[in-house]
């Protein structure tokens, strides 16, 4: 009876109330009442199976206050997919190792200077046995196991956990209420404050990471940005982990989202064994 | 929906929580093992080397070595069983039932030839000819519900296959492939960016000739009156009506076939293919005609 | 000295090398540090020789780069569509071909049905259009684990659904692991034939 009635209750989806964080700006002024919004119903390639798309609204950089121009709809396996922290984490590690190079260098007991004569014969003088002052046994000796200059970490993370690595975060982002789309880059004016007192005025976080399609952006937002060290523009090759989990704020051009969506989904759907063997330098 | 939705009720629950940063994320637990340095009773001390001897002194006795008796390696006889079994050429199989697979869901193209290039671009059949595999050994599982009409080109082929082929109107041919030739197979785009010219295919070597010169195996030196009595007779052998190909819409498609020399369809050796500019490069000198001649 | 190449090299100059070659060997290395002055600049000159004649050209680092080319051939440029298409079937494919629907599937591959859309649960197909329903086995083959992945929708129904399916089918109380993050459940014992069935009766 009453196992009967726990499983009409989750028939109904009765949904505890998460405590859920609400500072969406829905300004009423911000959306046009002249029904001119523009609402793009794609022609999806890869159809959302179940999964419902998201629906995000385009926004404006010209004025200080937002307005709302239009929908944009997005693919749920590139940014409705389940956060998995674990392989942002392991993503953000391989960003960090995999350039570096580490200096530490110490010397080998063949290394440091002195040592090749025998200290004291072998026998005879109730002494320990040596063969050299610098063994590692010896106060200013070599060190046995130490580090040797010019030690990579270069490895490769599996091309699906850098794939999925770059969903969870866009996912994330976009959750969390940091992802905007922005129609494109044109500021009034390349005044760094103007840009300041936009970032404050949307609540987007101090730091912020401009993503277009194009390599150039326009001059007034790029001179703006250049002024300020925590604003940033990247074209949508540069898309990383790292800097997406850097930086408060994600805002993307249409084009740029369309763009990210496209090639990951390609990815996606695409025969992936010479991506995912490992990795080797191609030789001539 | 709710929270019941798994996606929704993790996105959801991300919502109330801090932002997700550089300093807030981990690995699972677990995941990682810390290296214990061997130090103390466990581990440590003579760290696993024992007490004097070869071992601790890092000076061991030459592998096999039994201390004196006679070692295992020189009581047991050598049986020449698989003697050079790792110098035979090997032929990694593929059956009727995948390769049906392939074509239901529309990885392989039926209204064209078959051959190994088309095969190892659907992504499910993969071979090394660094390996010593030299290309397709087509098997009989999924002979009974095999239903294609192909022109299929392989490297090895049972009788049962070539029936199971040929029942449906279908063409099947073996044919032999050089390792570099595989390679070429195996991954056409990076040979035409390398620039090279189409080399021309070898012909196979001595214990190979048999067998592509012969009828029943459908070989590609086999005399093509031998291929249609063999065709006949095995009609005859398995119990189905041999259906005429002369008569069938796609004739076209199953009678080609490559000549001995040629490795792609339709494009022949001493060709440059250049994919940037998507035109192709043929040799004019006569040096280079006689030496490329098919 | 190298086997298979052939070098423009006088039969004189050889017999120098190989002499030089046994003379540097035999001189011991303590003696070899006294003369190192005059030593060194004999080396550098028969250095150069030697490796003349013993460089990898096999070897990435060591082979030299192409140039003058002293060969020229004719050739002609053409651009013919019907020539090209062969050139296009033999390139990858950029993503996997969507399957057009048939009447029938002699493999046996049963394709996906729009209706399974609307069930509070969900399970899409893999990229190669296979159900993901996998059989884990470990400990040698003893422990067998059934995996249904990708699972999208209310989980724990499914859960639910699949416990008292099983239950029916082999009167026996059936264990399950629902992980909601990583999203998949595992249940305990080779089931992947039964849970196939049920996932094509539904319509994944």
């Amino acid at each position: 009876m009453v196992t009967l009635l726990i499983n009409a209750i989750k028939r109904l989806q009765v949904s505890t109330l998460l405590p859920i964080r609400t500072y969406v700006s829905v300004n009423p002024q911000s959306i046009p009442l002249d029904n001119s919004l523009v609402v793009t119903k794609k022609e999806w390639k890869f159809p959302p199976a179940y999964t419902k798309p998201r629906e995000v609204w385009i926004e404006n950089l010209d004025t200080l206050e937002e307005k709302k121009l239009g929908l944009f709809e997005l693919h749920p396996s590139v940014y409705a997919t389940t956060p998995r922290i674990d392989i942002i984490h392991r993503n953000v590690v391989w960003q960090r190792k995999y350039r570096w190079v580490s200096w530490a260098h110490t010397k080998t007991r063949a290394e440091v200077r002195g040592g090749g004569k025998k200290p004291w014969p072998q026998k005879g003088l109730g002494r320990a046995r040596h063969g050299s002052i610098r063994s590692p046994l010896f106060r200013g000796g070599g060190v046995a196991h130490g580090p040797r200059s010019g030690k990579t970490h270069f490895f490769m993370l599996p091309f699906h956990l850098r794939i999925q690595g770059l969903t969870s975060t866009l996912s994330t982002k976009l959750a969390q209420d940091d992802l905007h789309i922005v129609k494109d880059l044109e500021l009034p004016s390349d005044e760094p404050d103007f840009l300041l007192d936009l970032i404050e005025s949307r609540n987007w976080g101090p730091s912020v990471l401009i993503v277009d399609d194009s390599d150039l952006a326009p001059r007034n937002i790029t001179a703006a940005a250049d002024a300020i060290a925590h604003v940033n523009i990247m074209p949508v090759y540069g898309l990383n982990v790292y800097s997406m989990l850097k930086h408060d704020t994600l805002i993307l051009t249409l084009s740029a989202a369309a763009k990210i969506e496209e090639r990951i989904l390609q990815h996606l759907h695409s025969i992936t064994t010479d991506k995912e063997a490992s990795f080797k330098l191609n030789q001539v | 929906m709710g929270s019941r939705q798994v996606i929704e009720k993790s996105l959801t629950l991300l919502r109330s929580l801090p932002r997700v940063s550089l300093n807030n994320i981990r690995d699972n637990p677990g995941s990682k093992r810390t290296q214990k340095r061997g130090r103390a009773q466990h581990g440590g001390d003579k760290h696993g080397c024992g007490n004097k001897g070869s071992g601790q002194r890092q000076n061991f006795m030459r592998i096999g070595y039994e201390t004196g008796t006679n070692p295992f390696y020189l009581r047991v006889p050598q049986e020449h069983y698989y003697k050079g079994h790792h110098y035979r050429r090997q032929y990694p199989p593929l059956s009727l039932r995948i390769l049906q697979e392939m074509i239901d869901t529309d990885r392989v193209d039926v209204t064209a030839p078959i051959d190994i290039a088309s095969i190892v671009k659907t992504g499910l059949y993969n071979f090394f000819p660094d390996q010593k595999h030299f290309g397709i050994n087509l098997t009989d599982e999924g002979a009974d519900t095999f239903e294609a009409k192909i022109n299929i080109e392989v490297q090895w082929a049972s009788e049962l296959v070539i029936a199971a082929i040929e029942k449906k109107g279908g063409v099947i041919s073996t044919a032999y492939y050089d390792p570099h030739s595989l390679f070429l197979l195996k991954n056409p785009k990076i040979f035409f960016e390398s620039g090279q010219a189409i080399p021309r295919r070898m012909i196979p070597p001595q214990d190979a000739i048999e067998y592509y010169t012969s009828a029943e195996n459908r070989g590609y030196l086999a005399d093509p009156d031998q291929i249609s009595q063999a065709r006949i007779k095995l009609a005859q052998k398995y119990g189905y009506q041999l259906p005429i190909i002369e008569n069938d819409s796609d004739y076209n498609i199953l009678s080609e076939r490559k000549d001995p020399r040629q490795i792609f369809y339709g494009l022949e050796p001493g060709w440059v293919i250049n994919l940037k500019d998507e035109c192709i490069l043929k040799p004019k000198d006569e040096e280079l005609l006689r030496f490329y001649s098919l | 000295m190298s086997a298979g190449v052939r070098h423009n090299v006088s039969f004189e100059t050889n017999n120098i090398v190989l002499i030089a070659l046994v003379a540097i060997r035999s001189i011991r290395y303590s003696k070899w540090r006294r003369c190192c002055v005059h030593g060194a600049r004999l080396r550098g000159f028969l250095l150069e020789k030697i490796n003349f004649l013993t460089s990898q050209y096999s070897s990435f680092a060591k082979s030299p780069f192409v140039d003058k080319i002293t060969e020229q051939y004719n050739y002609e440029i053409t651009k013919n569509p019907t020539e090209w298409k062969f050139v296009e079937r033999l390139m990858p494919f950029k993503t996997i071909p969507q399957v057009v629907p048939k009447e029938s599937y002699p493999s046996g591959w049963i394709p996906p049905k729009e209706e399974a859309r609307k069930l509070p649960y969900f399970i899409p197909r893999t990229k190669n259009y296979a159900i993901p329903i996998y059989l884990q086995l470990s400990f040698k083959g003893n422990r067998k684990i059934t995996q249904l992945k990708k699972i999208e929708g209310d989980i724990w129904l499914m859960n639910d659904d699949i416990k008292h399916l099983l239950k029916t089918k082999h009167k026996r109380y059936v264990e399950t692991r629902v992980h909601e993050v990583a999203r998949f459940i595992e249940i305990k014992g080779d089931y992947v034939n039964d849970m196939k069935e049920w996932a094509f009766s539904k319509g994944f």
